[in-house]
């Protein structure tokens, strides 16, 4: 019995000792599952430490292969007592083409020492295309522009082709990440799929999707352009294998097929953007780059002084319309000009503005010729298109008729003021000196409370006019809130009957006060307060109400007790009543 | 006796401080008054640094620099007296009178900005402290049955004026989005993107006002000037209003 019991109590011990004598062997090892590979699969890289631990190791650059790190996980097995422990680090290895690597040497460092590690991965071409080498042989793209040197703000297009092997599938979908300048564009690209053809290059067949775009710049230099073409290809899942939800190429877990999406290379492409010369800029260059065509309309031909006469200038072509700004019309004394204004057009290769000038006098004969100079790219150099002058007829004014008075544009007050102007004279000194730190009189505290008083005492009237209003109109609601008040005065009166000895007078308060409280709480005549219309509406305190009725009753119609009831169970009820009607009152009804 | 003691020294040096400023007005009116005009402007500069902050003091220091031929200093001043006193005619002569010879044009407000910066802020505050009272007057009348009809009538008036000054204050109050400067460099050339090297769009003459309406925090303003838009380096212009 007693060895048995050692044995017993050792057990445990022992298990743990074994248990601890299987976890000394420290290694780490090394791992590619499979080791020959399609060119469009992937291999699953492991490094494990074995009953030890270790941090993740920096692998060495394989060209060829893009090797991800996917993350750690950690297991324990236990077998014959033999508790093994691993820290797995997994990798995802992706190869571009295809060929023999090696992946390491890489050092391994560990408690128990260090290691030399290292794995080969066979890349072969794909089942269904013994031609391609590598992934840029089966899909790649290409950018290209229609103008070598455009100019700042001159539109040039851009386009890009993606050329996919006919023997893949894809989604068809495409996203652009990155590649593009970061600076000196005018706005983002905007690429619109505008063809889908079916070519061959080097006798493969190449599904080929264009994409163009239309880019202006904002500044002069070299812009390069490099898109990172992301589409997502089809792989049919007998051919690759999935590594668990957290795999980001996990596709269609449930069917027979999952995309993978694979950034595309392409081509560099530098595009010298040429800036407008400042030599021989006209006076009249309101910023248009492009090649335009200019025209004007004036109208009407035949006003009073005074009536308005519109000109209408519209600027037609490609180029950077929205930065052009209006011509100028010269202005005069004669007329009064306003400022010219966007007016929307249906052409979206049309800007047109609109300027209305008011003649003052019959004197004006014509609106003086309007320029538009650009800058055309074809022939890179400065465009100026003149229209007009436009002859009107304007009637004079009679006399004593209104007349237009507004200010002469201060060009032409320059010209007249200068002469024997001067600045006004100085101010003398101020009343009161004020200083930046001095409070402003709104900021005050004492002025704010004095502005808030008023508003109170407004809200102060309302809220009791609202009041009395409602106690007005609403009977039960003006008896409901004299119902404590009318239990009080009982109350008081009860008070004053027990000092008195006065027993009748004392049981008589108390029923007035029950009374009087659910009198006005119910909204009910005198005679109608009855314990089971009280005790109905407030059903939780039917004891307490039950025990104050039926006493207060019996002691007014002459019912005694076996015993007088002494002063202290005067008051002892009175506080119970007192207690009820509190509790009564906390109850909404 | 010792509170009456430390409020008669305070009344005293506030008499002091009062006749301190007001005798370096003077001495920097004389300087003027003799052609020292660089003088006058520092008089009136130690002024404006000491905490004087009356809009006087501005606009003589504007006429000062004016007549130092320092034109950008004389417009800012003037516009910072303006903000304070918008319908002086003095000092709207001057501020023309300087953006001419500056070769910059004025600022050219909307109809409604002509109305509401007739006032400044702080009349506006006074405006709207005025109906906000006399609403309050009219709403306490209101429970005097006979007259509620007229009353609610008239509360159509103090209504109207909170309103004005609503917009009259936050037209003010934009200065503070959209701030004013004044060109301070010459060369002073508005581009068309926030980026060195991109293509010129306008000149403004130095001394010139333009109004902030937008910045890209890496030290480019969008400025509007003359009915146009570009963008200029923050160095070539000093900012007036807040």
């Amino acid at each position: 019995m007693g060895m048995r019991n050692y044995v017993r109590r050792r057990l445990p011990v022992l298990g743990i000792l074994l248990l601890a004598s299987g976890s000394f062997a420290a290694d780490v090892q090394m791992t590619i599952e499979p080791q020959i590979i399609s060119l469009l699969d992937r291999a699953v890289l492991k490094v494990e430490f074995i009953n030890t631990s270790g941090k993740a190791l920096d692998l060495p650059q394989v060209d060829g292969l893009k090797l991800q790190y996917r993350g750690q996980s950690s297991e324990t097995r236990m077998v014959n007592f033999k508790r093994t422990m691993k820290v797995v680090h997994t990798y995802l290895v992706t190869p571009s083409k295809v060929g023999d690597f090696s992946i390491g040497p890489v050092t391994a460092q560990f408690n128990g020492g260090t290691k030399e590690l290292s794995v080969k991965l066979r890349v072969i071409k794909p089942k269904d295309d013994k031609e391609a080498q590598a992934i840029s042989e089966l899909l790649y793209s290409e950018i290209s522009s229609d103008r070598e040197a455009p100019h700042v703000h001159e539109p040039f297009g851009l386009t890009l082709k993606v050329f996919i092997r006919d023997t893949l599938q894809v989604d068809g979908s495409f996203a652009i990440r990155g590649g593009m300048p970061e600076n000196g564009l005018d706005g983002d690209l905007q690429w619109d799929v505008v063809n889908h053809t079916r070519e061959e290059l080097n006798g493969s067949i190449f599904k080929v999707y264009t994409l163009k775009s239309t880019a202006k710049t904002l500044t002069s230099g070299t812009f390069t352009f490099q898109p990172q073409v992301q589409m997502n290809i089809v792989i049919p899942r007998q051919n690759r294998r999935s590594y668990g939800f957290d795999d980001p190429f996990f596709g269609d877990y449930f069917g027979r097929q999952e995309t993978r999406p694979i950034v595309l290379d392409c081509n560099r492409l530098e595009v010298q953007v040429r800036a407008i010369p400042m030599i021989g800029r006209p006076e009249s260059f309101t910023g248009g780059v492009g090649i335009f065509g200019f025209n004007v309309e004036v109208g009407p031909a035949e006003v009073k002084a005074g009536e308005p006469i519109t000109v209408k200038m519209s600027v037609v072509g490609r180029g950077n319309l929205s930065q052009i700004t209006p011509p100028q019309i010269e202005e005069s004394h004669n007329y009064k000009l306003y400022d010219a204004r966007i007016v929307a057009s249906d052409n979206p290769n049309e800007v047109c503005f609109e300027q209305v000038l008011i003649p003052k006098s019959g004197s004006v004969s014509n609106i003086p010729a309007i320029s538009f100079s650009y800058f055309n790219t074809t022939t890179t150099d400065f465009r100026t298109i003149s229209q007009g002058p436009f002859p009107v007829h304007v009637a004079a004014m009679p006399q004593q008729m209104a007349q237009v008075i507004a200010p002469m544009p201060s060009t032409i007050q320059q010209e007249t003021e200068i002469l024997g102007w001067d600045i006004v004279y100085l101010k003398s000194a101020p009343k009161y000196w004020k200083n930046e730190s001095d409070q402003l009189w709104h900021q005050k505290p004492l002025i704010r409370l004095f502005l808030a008083l008023p508003l109170l005492l407004l809200i102060g009237v309302a809220g009791q006019t609202t009041r009395r209003n409602r106690m007005a109109n609403n009977v039960a609601l003006a008896r409901r809130q004299k119902a404590p008040k009318a239990a009080r005065k009982h109350i008081q009166q009860a008070r004053q009957a027990i000092q008195k000895h006065n027993e009748g007078a004392f049981y008589e308060a108390l029923w007035n006060a029950l009374a009087g409280y659910f009198g006005h709480r119910l909204n009910l005549a005198p005679g109608e307060v009855s314990l089971p219309v009280v005790v109905g509406t407030f059903p939780e305190m039917r004891k307490d109400l039950e025990t104050l009725f039926h006493t207060i009753e019996q002691r007014r119609y002459g019912i005694q007790s076996e015993s007088d009831p002494t002063k202290a169970a005067l008051k002892g009820l009175l506080k119970k009543l007192t207690k009820t009607l509190k509790a009564c009152e906390r109850i909404r009804v | 006796m010792r509170l009456f003691l430390s409020m008669l020294s305070g009344l005293a040096l506030c008499i002091g401080s009062v006749q301190a400023q007001q005798e370096q007005f003077l001495q920097a009116q004389t300087a003027y008054d003799h052609g020292r005009y660089a003088e006058a402007a520092l008089q009136y500069e130690t002024l404006i640094e000491q905490g004087t902050a009356n809009p006087e003091v501005h606009y003589n220091l504007a006429n000062a620099y004016f007549k130092d031929r320092d034109l950008p200093k004389a417009v800012w001043h003037y516009r910072k007296a303006w903000y304070e006193m918008p319908r002086d005619p003095d000092l709207k002569a001057n501020l023309h009178f300087a953006l001419n010879a500056a070769g910059a044009l004025d600022p050219t407000p909307s109809f409604a900005n002509r109305i509401l910066s007739t006032l400044s802020q702080s009349e506006w505050i006074i405006t709207a402290t005025s109906g906000y009272l006399l609403l309050l007057i009219l709403l306490l009348l209101l429970p005097i049955k006979a007259a509620r009809r007229m009353v609610l009538k008239l509360c159509l008036l103090p209504l109207g004026i909170l309103t004005l000054s609503g917009l009259g204050w936050l037209q003010w109050n934009q200065l503070k989005a959209n701030p004013e400067y004044v060109v301070v460099q010459a060369e002073a050339t508005a581009l068309f993107g926030p980026i060195a090297g991109s293509t010129a769009h306008f000149k403004m003459p130095i001394g010139a006002l333009v109004r902030q309406r937008s910045n890209n925090g890496k030290g480019w303003i969008k400025v509007e000037y003359d009915h146009k838009q570009g963008w200029l380096k923050r160095e070539y212009i000093a900012l007036v209003s807040p």
